[in-house]
Protein backbone atom coordinates (compact mmCIF):
# COMPACT_ATOMS: atom_id res chain seq x y z
CA UNK A 1 0.00 0.00 0.00
CA UNK A 2 1.06 3.36 -0.76
CA UNK A 3 -0.28 7.09 -0.07
CA UNK A 4 -0.43 8.02 -3.02
CA UNK A 5 -2.86 4.82 -4.36
CA UNK A 6 -6.36 5.77 -5.33
CA UNK A 7 -8.73 6.87 -3.07
CA UNK A 8 -11.30 4.17 -3.02
CA UNK A 9 -13.93 5.84 -0.13
CA UNK A 10 -13.90 9.76 0.61
CA UNK A 11 -15.78 11.18 3.35
CA UNK A 12 -15.81 15.21 3.39
CA UNK A 13 -16.53 16.57 6.57
CA UNK A 14 -20.20 13.95 7.67
CA UNK A 15 -21.78 14.66 10.36
CA UNK A 16 -24.68 12.88 11.92
CA UNK A 17 -27.29 13.90 15.06
CA UNK A 18 -29.60 12.09 16.72
CA UNK A 19 -31.68 14.63 18.49
CA UNK A 20 -29.18 17.16 20.75
CA UNK A 21 -26.93 14.18 20.44
CA UNK A 22 -24.01 14.75 17.51
CA UNK A 23 -23.04 11.34 16.57
CA UNK A 24 -20.78 12.32 14.07
CA UNK A 25 -18.99 15.37 13.93
CA UNK A 26 -17.54 17.06 10.76
CA UNK A 27 -15.56 13.54 10.05
CA UNK A 28 -13.16 13.82 6.86
CA UNK A 29 -10.98 10.60 6.31
CA UNK A 30 -10.11 8.91 3.03
CA UNK A 31 -9.30 5.27 2.38
CA UNK A 32 -7.05 4.24 -0.23
CA UNK A 33 -7.38 1.35 -2.61
CA UNK A 34 -5.70 -2.02 -1.32
CA UNK A 35 -5.28 -0.05 2.46
CA UNK A 36 -6.68 -1.56 5.89
CA UNK A 37 -7.83 1.02 8.07
CA UNK A 38 -9.04 0.21 11.65
CA UNK A 39 -11.40 2.21 13.36
CA UNK A 40 -10.98 1.75 17.08
CA UNK A 41 -12.71 4.16 20.32
CA UNK A 42 -14.90 3.75 23.51
CA UNK A 43 -18.12 3.00 23.00
CA UNK A 44 -20.50 5.63 21.87
CA UNK A 45 -17.81 7.35 19.82
CA UNK A 46 -19.40 7.24 16.72
CA UNK A 47 -17.56 4.52 14.80
CA UNK A 48 -19.97 2.05 13.47
CA UNK A 49 -22.53 5.16 12.50
CA UNK A 50 -19.46 6.45 10.54
CA UNK A 51 -19.12 2.51 9.20
CA UNK A 52 -22.68 2.11 8.35
CA UNK A 53 -22.91 5.53 6.89
CA UNK A 54 -20.09 4.17 4.18
CA UNK A 55 -23.46 2.18 2.55
CA UNK A 56 -26.27 3.96 3.90
CA UNK A 57 -27.23 2.17 6.66
CA UNK A 58 -27.53 4.80 8.41
CA UNK A 59 -28.23 8.24 6.42
CA UNK A 60 -26.16 11.53 7.31
CA UNK A 61 -27.30 15.42 7.95
CA UNK A 62 -24.58 17.10 6.30
CA UNK A 63 -21.60 16.33 4.55
CA UNK A 64 -20.61 13.79 1.76
CA UNK A 65 -19.50 10.35 0.97
CA UNK A 66 -17.75 9.32 -2.61
CA UNK A 67 -17.46 6.13 -2.89
CA UNK A 68 -14.88 4.87 -6.32
CA UNK A 69 -16.05 8.20 -7.86
CA UNK A 70 -20.02 8.37 -6.76
CA UNK A 71 -21.54 10.69 -4.70
CA UNK A 72 -23.53 8.26 -2.61
CA UNK A 73 -26.18 11.02 -1.24
CA UNK A 74 -26.68 12.46 -4.75
CA UNK A 75 -30.51 12.14 -5.75
CA UNK A 76 -29.31 10.37 -9.13
CA UNK A 77 -27.53 7.63 -7.42
CA UNK A 78 -29.12 4.46 -7.10
CA UNK A 79 -28.29 3.34 -3.17
CA UNK A 80 -28.46 -0.36 -4.23
CA UNK A 81 -25.53 -0.30 -7.57
CA UNK A 82 -23.01 1.22 -4.53
CA UNK A 83 -23.91 -1.77 -1.80
CA UNK A 84 -23.06 -4.07 -4.55
CA UNK A 85 -19.76 -2.80 -4.36
CA UNK A 86 -19.62 -2.38 -0.61
CA UNK A 87 -19.54 -5.78 1.42
CA UNK A 88 -20.34 -5.74 4.93
CA UNK A 89 -19.68 -7.99 7.97
CA UNK A 90 -21.93 -7.08 11.63
CA UNK A 91 -21.25 -8.12 14.73
CA UNK A 92 -24.92 -10.37 14.40
CA UNK A 93 -23.48 -12.13 11.64
CA UNK A 94 -26.89 -11.74 10.32
CA UNK A 95 -27.00 -14.92 8.12
CA UNK A 96 -30.30 -16.28 6.39
CA UNK A 97 -31.45 -19.04 8.48
CA UNK A 98 -33.80 -20.42 6.57
CA UNK A 99 -31.00 -21.16 3.60
CA UNK A 100 -28.37 -23.14 3.39
CA UNK A 101 -24.65 -22.03 3.77
CA UNK A 102 -24.42 -22.30 -0.08
CA UNK A 103 -27.64 -20.89 -1.26
CA UNK A 104 -26.91 -17.74 1.37
CA UNK A 105 -23.86 -16.86 -0.86
CA UNK A 106 -25.44 -17.75 -4.03
CA UNK A 107 -28.67 -15.36 -3.04
CA UNK A 108 -27.18 -11.75 -4.21
CA UNK A 109 -25.10 -13.09 -6.67
CA UNK A 110 -28.21 -14.25 -8.47
CA UNK A 111 -30.46 -11.61 -7.55
CA UNK A 112 -28.49 -8.92 -7.78
CA UNK A 113 -25.38 -9.60 -9.52
CA UNK A 114 -27.89 -11.95 -12.00
CA UNK A 115 -25.27 -14.58 -12.33
CA UNK A 116 -27.23 -18.23 -13.42
CA UNK A 117 -26.82 -20.71 -10.82
CA UNK A 118 -23.85 -22.55 -11.56
CA UNK A 119 -21.70 -19.18 -12.05
CA UNK A 120 -22.80 -18.46 -8.64
CA UNK A 121 -21.91 -22.05 -6.93
CA UNK A 122 -18.78 -21.68 -8.71
CA UNK A 123 -17.71 -18.76 -7.02
CA UNK A 124 -19.30 -19.31 -3.53
CA UNK A 125 -17.49 -22.70 -3.94
CA UNK A 126 -14.30 -21.28 -3.91
CA UNK A 127 -14.73 -18.32 -1.08
CA UNK A 128 -16.39 -21.73 1.30
CA UNK A 129 -12.93 -23.04 0.56
CA UNK A 130 -10.95 -19.98 1.18
CA UNK A 131 -12.33 -19.28 4.90
CA UNK A 132 -12.67 -22.75 5.28
CA UNK A 133 -16.11 -24.28 5.56
CA UNK A 134 -16.42 -25.64 2.71
CA UNK A 135 -17.72 -29.13 4.05
CA UNK A 136 -20.70 -27.01 5.72
CA UNK A 137 -22.04 -25.81 1.95
CA UNK A 138 -25.42 -27.70 2.42
CA UNK A 139 -25.84 -27.04 5.87
CA UNK A 140 -28.43 -24.33 6.84
CA UNK A 141 -26.53 -21.77 9.60
CA UNK A 142 -28.34 -22.91 12.79
CA UNK A 143 -26.09 -25.50 12.91
CA UNK A 144 -23.42 -23.82 12.83
CA UNK A 145 -21.22 -21.80 15.38
CA UNK A 146 -20.62 -18.54 15.96
CA UNK A 147 -17.23 -18.42 14.02
CA UNK A 148 -18.29 -20.32 11.20
CA UNK A 149 -21.60 -18.63 10.91
CA UNK A 150 -19.42 -15.32 11.10
CA UNK A 151 -17.28 -16.81 7.78
CA UNK A 152 -19.97 -17.89 6.07
CA UNK A 153 -21.26 -14.16 6.53
CA UNK A 154 -17.58 -12.73 5.17
CA UNK A 155 -18.11 -15.09 1.95
CA UNK A 156 -21.46 -14.10 1.50
CA UNK A 157 -20.00 -10.49 1.26
CA UNK A 158 -16.66 -11.73 -0.87
CA UNK A 159 -19.11 -13.06 -3.33
CA UNK A 160 -20.30 -9.76 -4.61
CA UNK A 161 -16.89 -9.11 -5.26
CA UNK A 162 -16.92 -5.94 -3.79
CA UNK A 163 -14.77 -3.41 -4.23
CA UNK A 164 -14.29 -2.68 -0.30
CA UNK A 165 -15.09 -4.58 2.79
CA UNK A 166 -16.66 -2.95 6.10
CA UNK A 167 -16.51 -4.90 8.94
CA UNK A 168 -18.89 -3.33 12.24
CA UNK A 169 -17.21 -5.35 15.22
CA UNK A 170 -17.08 -8.87 13.34
CA UNK A 171 -15.93 -10.73 16.93
CA UNK A 172 -17.86 -8.72 19.56
CA UNK A 173 -20.72 -11.25 19.47
CA UNK A 174 -18.27 -14.30 19.36
CA UNK A 175 -16.65 -16.76 22.04
CA UNK A 176 -13.45 -16.03 22.57
CA UNK A 177 -12.37 -19.76 20.63
CA UNK A 178 -13.77 -18.43 17.92
CA UNK A 179 -12.48 -15.36 17.66
CA UNK A 180 -9.23 -16.26 16.03
CA UNK A 181 -10.87 -18.37 13.17
CA UNK A 182 -12.66 -15.05 11.64
CA UNK A 183 -9.59 -12.78 12.21
CA UNK A 184 -7.20 -14.68 10.51
CA UNK A 185 -9.56 -14.92 7.34
CA UNK A 186 -9.88 -11.36 7.71
CA UNK A 187 -5.89 -11.13 8.13
CA UNK A 188 -5.61 -13.52 5.11
CA UNK A 189 -7.96 -10.89 2.95
CA UNK A 190 -6.24 -7.67 4.25
CA UNK A 191 -3.00 -9.39 2.48
CA UNK A 192 -4.43 -10.15 -0.45
CA UNK A 193 -5.05 -6.29 -0.82
CA UNK A 194 -8.48 -6.45 -0.14
CA UNK A 195 -9.77 -2.87 0.72
CA UNK A 196 -11.15 -2.77 4.54
CA UNK A 197 -13.18 -0.77 7.13
CA UNK A 198 -12.76 -2.44 10.13
CA UNK A 199 -14.45 -1.12 13.82
CA UNK A 200 -12.70 -3.58 16.19
CA UNK A 201 -11.71 -3.74 19.99
CA UNK A 202 -9.01 -6.76 19.05
CA UNK A 203 -6.08 -4.71 19.23
CA UNK A 204 -3.82 -7.09 18.65
CA UNK A 205 -5.63 -7.47 15.08
CA UNK A 206 -5.30 -3.68 14.76
CA UNK A 207 -1.14 -3.50 15.36
CA UNK A 208 -0.48 -6.38 13.29
CA UNK A 209 -2.93 -6.02 10.53
CA UNK A 210 -3.80 -2.32 9.91
CA UNK A 211 -2.28 0.25 7.41
CA UNK A 212 -3.72 3.04 9.53
CA UNK A 213 -5.01 3.13 12.96
CA UNK A 214 -8.17 6.14 13.07
CA UNK A 215 -9.00 6.88 16.98
CA UNK A 216 -12.48 8.14 17.15
CA UNK A 217 -14.31 9.78 20.32
CA UNK A 218 -17.23 11.73 20.62
CA UNK A 219 -18.21 11.31 16.78
CA UNK A 220 -14.70 12.78 16.06
CA UNK A 221 -11.33 12.00 14.72
CA UNK A 222 -9.12 12.33 17.07
CA UNK A 223 -6.02 11.15 16.40
CA UNK A 224 -4.80 8.47 13.33
CA UNK A 225 -1.43 7.19 12.65
CA UNK A 226 0.40 3.87 11.57
CA UNK A 227 0.04 1.39 14.35
CA UNK A 228 3.25 2.28 15.54
CA UNK A 229 2.85 5.62 16.08
CA UNK A 230 -0.84 5.27 17.26
CA UNK A 231 0.13 2.29 19.64
CA UNK A 232 3.51 3.43 20.87
CA UNK A 233 4.26 7.46 20.42
CA UNK A 234 0.79 8.56 20.49
CA UNK A 235 0.95 12.22 22.10
CA UNK A 236 -2.92 12.27 22.58
CA UNK A 237 -4.39 12.54 25.65
CA UNK A 238 -7.79 10.62 24.74
CA UNK A 239 -6.13 8.26 23.10
CA UNK A 240 -3.13 7.48 25.90
CA UNK A 241 -6.32 7.40 28.21
CA UNK A 242 -8.22 4.98 26.18
CA UNK A 243 -4.93 2.92 25.04
CA UNK A 244 -4.28 2.18 29.24
CA UNK A 245 -7.75 1.14 29.49
CA UNK A 246 -7.80 -1.59 27.38
CA UNK A 247 -4.47 -2.72 26.91
CA UNK B 1 -35.26 -25.08 13.62
CA UNK B 2 -32.14 -24.17 15.80
CA UNK B 3 -30.98 -21.11 15.63
CA UNK B 4 -28.31 -19.23 17.64
CA UNK B 5 -26.54 -15.79 17.98
CA UNK B 6 -29.03 -12.87 17.71
CA UNK B 7 -31.52 -15.01 14.78
CA UNK B 8 -33.40 -16.56 17.54
CA UNK B 9 -36.96 -17.40 16.35
CA UNK B 10 -39.41 -15.14 18.07
CA UNK B 11 -42.10 -17.36 20.08
CA UNK B 12 -44.63 -18.44 18.73
CA UNK B 13 -48.18 -17.42 19.34
CA UNK B 14 -50.32 -19.90 20.70
CA UNK B 15 -54.17 -19.35 20.57
CA UNK B 16 -56.84 -21.72 18.98
CA UNK B 17 -59.72 -20.39 17.05
CA UNK B 18 -61.35 -24.21 18.37
CA UNK B 19 -60.67 -27.41 16.69
CA UNK B 20 -58.14 -28.24 19.43
CA UNK B 21 -55.17 -28.71 16.95
CA UNK B 22 -53.08 -31.24 17.86
CA UNK B 23 -49.72 -30.61 18.40
CA UNK B 24 -46.68 -33.18 17.23
CA UNK B 25 -46.01 -33.70 20.79
CA UNK B 26 -49.53 -34.75 21.56
CA UNK B 27 -49.01 -38.77 20.75
CA UNK B 28 -51.18 -40.54 22.76
CA UNK B 29 -54.17 -41.94 21.46
CA UNK B 30 -56.87 -40.34 23.24
CA UNK B 31 -56.36 -37.09 22.34
CA UNK B 32 -59.05 -34.02 22.30
CA UNK B 33 -58.61 -34.09 18.37
CA UNK B 34 -59.31 -37.62 17.95
CA UNK B 35 -62.08 -38.24 20.88
CA UNK B 36 -63.95 -35.27 19.44
CA UNK B 37 -63.50 -36.80 15.45
CA UNK B 38 -64.36 -40.22 16.21
CA UNK B 39 -67.31 -39.07 18.86
CA UNK B 40 -68.80 -37.08 16.36
CA UNK B 41 -68.39 -39.31 13.55
CA UNK B 42 -69.85 -42.67 15.40
CA UNK B 43 -73.00 -39.89 16.73
CA UNK B 44 -73.41 -39.23 12.86
CA UNK B 45 -73.14 -43.44 12.26
CA UNK B 46 -75.04 -44.36 14.71
CA UNK B 47 -78.05 -41.81 14.19
CA UNK B 48 -78.50 -42.81 10.35
CA UNK B 49 -78.26 -46.18 11.18
CA UNK B 50 -80.52 -46.14 13.58
CA UNK B 51 -83.05 -43.79 12.88
CA UNK B 52 -82.91 -43.13 9.24
CA UNK B 53 -86.02 -41.85 9.28
CA UNK B 54 -85.56 -38.66 9.40
CA UNK B 55 -81.51 -38.07 9.70
CA UNK B 56 -80.40 -40.29 6.50
CA UNK B 57 -82.97 -38.03 5.28
CA UNK B 58 -81.12 -35.03 6.24
CA UNK B 59 -78.00 -36.42 5.34
CA UNK B 60 -78.72 -36.39 1.96
CA UNK B 61 -80.50 -33.27 1.60
CA UNK B 62 -77.42 -31.16 3.05
CA UNK B 63 -74.16 -32.08 0.41
CA UNK B 64 -75.67 -28.98 -1.67
CA UNK B 65 -75.20 -26.85 1.35
CA UNK B 66 -71.62 -28.41 2.19
CA UNK B 67 -70.36 -27.89 -1.06
CA UNK B 68 -71.01 -23.91 -1.04
CA UNK B 69 -69.95 -23.60 2.31
CA UNK B 70 -66.40 -25.31 1.16
CA UNK B 71 -66.52 -22.79 -2.09
CA UNK B 72 -67.27 -19.93 -0.56
CA UNK B 73 -64.80 -20.84 2.55
CA UNK B 74 -61.49 -21.78 -0.23
CA UNK B 75 -62.50 -18.43 -1.90
CA UNK B 76 -62.59 -16.28 1.11
CA UNK B 77 -59.70 -18.12 2.39
CA UNK B 78 -57.43 -16.89 -0.99
CA UNK B 79 -58.87 -13.84 -1.53
CA UNK B 80 -57.95 -12.67 2.60
CA UNK B 81 -54.96 -13.89 2.26
CA UNK B 82 -53.87 -11.66 -1.05
CA UNK B 83 -55.47 -8.89 1.09
CA UNK B 84 -54.31 -9.76 4.17
CA UNK B 85 -50.75 -9.44 2.66
CA UNK B 86 -51.11 -6.44 0.46
CA UNK B 87 -52.23 -4.39 3.84
CA UNK B 88 -49.93 -6.31 5.87
CA UNK B 89 -47.13 -4.66 3.57
CA UNK B 90 -48.68 -1.86 3.50
CA UNK B 91 -48.87 -1.17 7.20
CA UNK B 92 -44.69 -1.30 7.84
CA UNK B 93 -44.37 0.72 4.58
CA UNK B 94 -42.52 3.73 4.88
CA UNK B 95 -44.58 5.57 2.60
CA UNK B 96 -47.23 7.54 4.92
CA UNK B 97 -49.89 7.73 2.20
CA UNK B 98 -49.97 3.86 1.36
CA UNK B 99 -49.25 2.92 5.48
CA UNK B 100 -52.18 5.30 5.87
CA UNK B 101 -54.65 3.67 3.41
CA UNK B 102 -53.51 -0.25 4.73
CA UNK B 103 -54.50 1.76 8.65
CA UNK B 104 -57.23 2.74 7.67
CA UNK B 105 -58.51 -0.44 5.82
CA UNK B 106 -57.53 -2.53 8.63
CA UNK B 107 -59.35 -0.49 11.70
CA UNK B 108 -62.15 0.37 9.85
CA UNK B 109 -62.95 -3.09 8.48
CA UNK B 110 -61.95 -4.53 12.52
CA UNK B 111 -64.72 -2.31 14.13
CA UNK B 112 -67.44 -3.10 12.10
CA UNK B 113 -69.37 -6.85 12.49
CA UNK B 114 -68.79 -9.40 10.05
CA UNK B 115 -72.66 -9.45 9.40
CA UNK B 116 -73.29 -5.51 9.11
CA UNK B 117 -70.18 -5.92 6.58
CA UNK B 118 -72.53 -8.33 5.00
CA UNK B 119 -75.71 -6.63 4.95
CA UNK B 120 -73.90 -3.55 3.55
CA UNK B 121 -72.55 -4.87 0.65
CA UNK B 122 -75.76 -6.66 -0.80
CA UNK B 123 -78.02 -5.33 0.65
CA UNK B 124 -76.58 -1.26 1.00
CA UNK B 125 -74.17 -1.28 -1.88
CA UNK B 126 -76.92 -3.26 -3.89
CA UNK B 127 -78.46 0.09 -4.70
CA UNK B 128 -75.96 0.55 -6.86
CA UNK B 129 -74.52 -2.65 -8.06
CA UNK B 130 -76.62 -5.89 -7.88
CA UNK B 131 -73.84 -8.87 -7.49
CA UNK B 132 -74.75 -12.21 -6.89
CA UNK B 133 -75.94 -13.19 -3.20
CA UNK B 134 -72.53 -15.91 -3.46
CA UNK B 135 -70.04 -13.31 -5.23
CA UNK B 136 -71.16 -10.20 -2.23
CA UNK B 137 -70.70 -12.97 0.51
CA UNK B 138 -67.38 -14.37 -0.47
CA UNK B 139 -66.23 -9.83 -1.21
CA UNK B 140 -67.62 -8.82 2.68
CA UNK B 141 -65.67 -12.72 4.21
CA UNK B 142 -62.65 -11.14 2.44
CA UNK B 143 -62.42 -8.06 3.28
CA UNK B 144 -63.08 -8.69 6.71
CA UNK B 145 -60.68 -11.36 7.13
CA UNK B 146 -58.27 -9.37 5.44
CA UNK B 147 -57.92 -6.88 8.11
CA UNK B 148 -57.51 -9.40 10.19
CA UNK B 149 -54.26 -11.69 8.57
CA UNK B 150 -53.61 -8.21 7.73
CA UNK B 151 -52.23 -7.90 11.41
CA UNK B 152 -50.58 -11.31 11.83
CA UNK B 153 -48.63 -10.84 8.71
CA UNK B 154 -47.30 -7.43 10.17
CA UNK B 155 -46.51 -8.98 13.37
CA UNK B 156 -45.25 -11.69 11.75
CA UNK B 157 -42.60 -9.65 9.43
CA UNK B 158 -41.75 -7.19 12.55
CA UNK B 159 -40.38 -10.34 14.55
CA UNK B 160 -37.94 -10.82 11.95
CA UNK B 161 -34.98 -9.19 13.56
CA UNK B 162 -34.00 -6.07 11.65
CA UNK B 163 -30.36 -7.67 10.84
CA UNK B 164 -31.70 -9.83 8.36
CA UNK B 165 -33.02 -6.55 5.70
CA UNK B 166 -29.78 -4.79 6.57
CA UNK B 167 -27.86 -7.62 5.97
CA UNK B 168 -29.77 -8.17 2.33
CA UNK B 169 -29.79 -4.36 1.71
CA UNK B 170 -26.01 -4.34 2.44
CA UNK B 171 -25.66 -6.93 -0.24
CA UNK B 172 -27.46 -4.10 -2.87
CA UNK B 173 -30.84 -6.46 -2.76
CA UNK B 174 -33.61 -4.03 -3.44
CA UNK B 175 -36.43 -3.40 -0.46
CA UNK B 176 -38.69 -6.16 -2.47
CA UNK B 177 -36.49 -8.67 -3.42
CA UNK B 178 -35.54 -8.50 0.62
CA UNK B 179 -39.34 -9.09 1.72
CA UNK B 180 -39.37 -11.54 -0.83
CA UNK B 181 -36.34 -13.48 -0.81
CA UNK B 182 -35.69 -13.33 2.76
CA UNK B 183 -38.52 -11.64 5.38
CA UNK B 184 -41.25 -13.68 3.89
CA UNK B 185 -40.29 -17.12 3.69
CA UNK B 186 -39.18 -16.60 7.16
CA UNK B 187 -42.19 -14.48 8.53
CA UNK B 188 -44.08 -17.40 7.35
CA UNK B 189 -43.07 -19.68 9.96
CA UNK B 190 -44.30 -17.39 12.69
CA UNK B 191 -47.62 -16.42 10.72
CA UNK B 192 -49.35 -19.84 10.09
CA UNK B 193 -50.58 -20.88 13.08
CA UNK B 194 -52.53 -17.46 13.97
CA UNK B 195 -53.51 -17.53 10.00
CA UNK B 196 -54.37 -21.30 10.18
CA UNK B 197 -56.76 -19.99 13.59
CA UNK B 198 -58.12 -17.56 11.33
CA UNK B 199 -58.93 -20.24 8.50
CA UNK B 200 -61.09 -22.40 11.07
CA UNK B 201 -62.91 -19.13 11.91
CA UNK B 202 -63.46 -18.14 8.74
CA UNK B 203 -65.37 -21.70 7.91
CA UNK B 204 -67.30 -21.65 10.95
CA UNK B 205 -68.29 -17.80 10.22
CA UNK B 206 -69.39 -18.75 6.61
CA UNK B 207 -72.80 -19.80 8.13
CA UNK B 208 -73.38 -16.11 8.57
CA UNK B 209 -73.56 -16.21 4.77
CA UNK B 210 -76.75 -18.06 4.75
CA UNK B 211 -78.98 -14.71 5.69
CA UNK B 212 -77.86 -13.37 2.19
CA UNK B 213 -80.16 -16.59 0.44
CA UNK B 214 -76.28 -18.27 -0.30
CA UNK B 215 -77.49 -21.98 0.02
CA UNK B 216 -74.70 -23.15 2.27
CA UNK B 217 -74.92 -25.59 4.76
CA UNK B 218 -76.95 -24.05 7.30
CA UNK B 219 -79.10 -22.60 4.81
CA UNK B 220 -80.09 -25.80 3.62
CA UNK B 221 -80.57 -27.13 6.78
CA UNK B 222 -83.05 -24.50 7.59
CA UNK B 223 -84.68 -25.39 4.26
CA UNK B 224 -85.45 -28.52 5.22
CA UNK B 225 -86.16 -28.29 9.25
CA UNK B 226 -88.90 -25.31 7.91
CA UNK B 227 -90.52 -27.65 5.55
CA UNK B 228 -90.43 -31.07 7.61
CA UNK B 229 -90.69 -29.42 11.11
CA UNK B 230 -87.74 -31.57 12.18
CA UNK B 231 -86.13 -28.69 13.72
CA UNK B 232 -84.11 -30.52 16.53
CA UNK B 233 -82.59 -33.36 14.33
CA UNK B 234 -81.72 -31.43 11.55
CA UNK B 235 -79.73 -28.33 13.47
CA UNK B 236 -78.09 -31.65 15.12
CA UNK B 237 -77.20 -32.91 11.85
CA UNK B 238 -75.59 -29.38 10.48
CA UNK B 239 -73.82 -28.71 13.94
CA UNK B 240 -72.36 -32.36 13.97
CA UNK B 241 -71.38 -31.76 10.34
CA UNK B 242 -69.64 -28.33 11.04
CA UNK B 243 -67.92 -30.02 13.77
CA UNK B 244 -66.45 -32.37 11.53
CA UNK B 245 -65.35 -30.21 8.85
CA UNK B 246 -64.06 -28.03 11.31
CA UNK B 247 -61.64 -30.92 12.93
CA UNK B 248 -60.43 -31.93 9.59
CA UNK B 249 -59.49 -28.36 8.90
CA UNK B 250 -57.67 -27.86 12.07
CA UNK B 251 -55.94 -31.07 11.38
CA UNK B 252 -54.99 -29.76 7.93
CA UNK B 253 -53.42 -26.97 9.21
CA UNK B 254 -51.52 -28.69 11.85
CA UNK B 255 -49.67 -30.71 9.15
CA UNK B 256 -49.12 -27.96 6.90
CA UNK B 257 -47.25 -26.35 10.21
CA UNK B 258 -45.38 -29.13 10.88
CA UNK B 259 -43.99 -29.46 7.11
CA UNK B 260 -43.18 -26.08 6.99
CA UNK B 261 -41.43 -26.20 10.14
CA UNK B 262 -39.25 -28.88 9.62
CA UNK B 263 -38.24 -27.65 6.02
CA UNK B 264 -34.52 -26.07 7.48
Amino acid sequence: MTMDSKTLVHIENVSKFYGELKALDSVSLDIHDGETVVIIGPSGSGKSTLLRSINQLETIDAGKIIIDGVDIYDEATNINTVREEVGMVFQSFNVFPHKTVMENLNLAQTVVRKRTVEEATGISKKLLEKVGIFEKAGQYPGKLSGGQQQRVAIARALAMTPKVMLFDEPTSALDPEMIGEVLDVMTKLAKEGMTMVVVTHEMGFAREVADRIIFMDHGAIVEQGTPDEFFDHTENDRAKLFLSQIL
Amino acid sequence: MPMSGSAENPKKIETSEGGAIPKKDDIGLFTAWRVTFIGAISIIAALVYFKPEPYLAILKFLPDGIYVTFKVTIASIFLSLVFGLIAGLGRISQNIFINGIASLYVEVIRGIPLLVQLFYIYFALGKFVQLPAELCAIIAMSICYGAYMAEIFRAGIDAIPKGQTEAARSLGMTSSQTTKHVILPQAIKTILPPVGNEFIALLKDSSLVSILAVSDLLRRGREYASESFDYFETYTMVALIYLVITLILSKLVAIMEDKISDDG
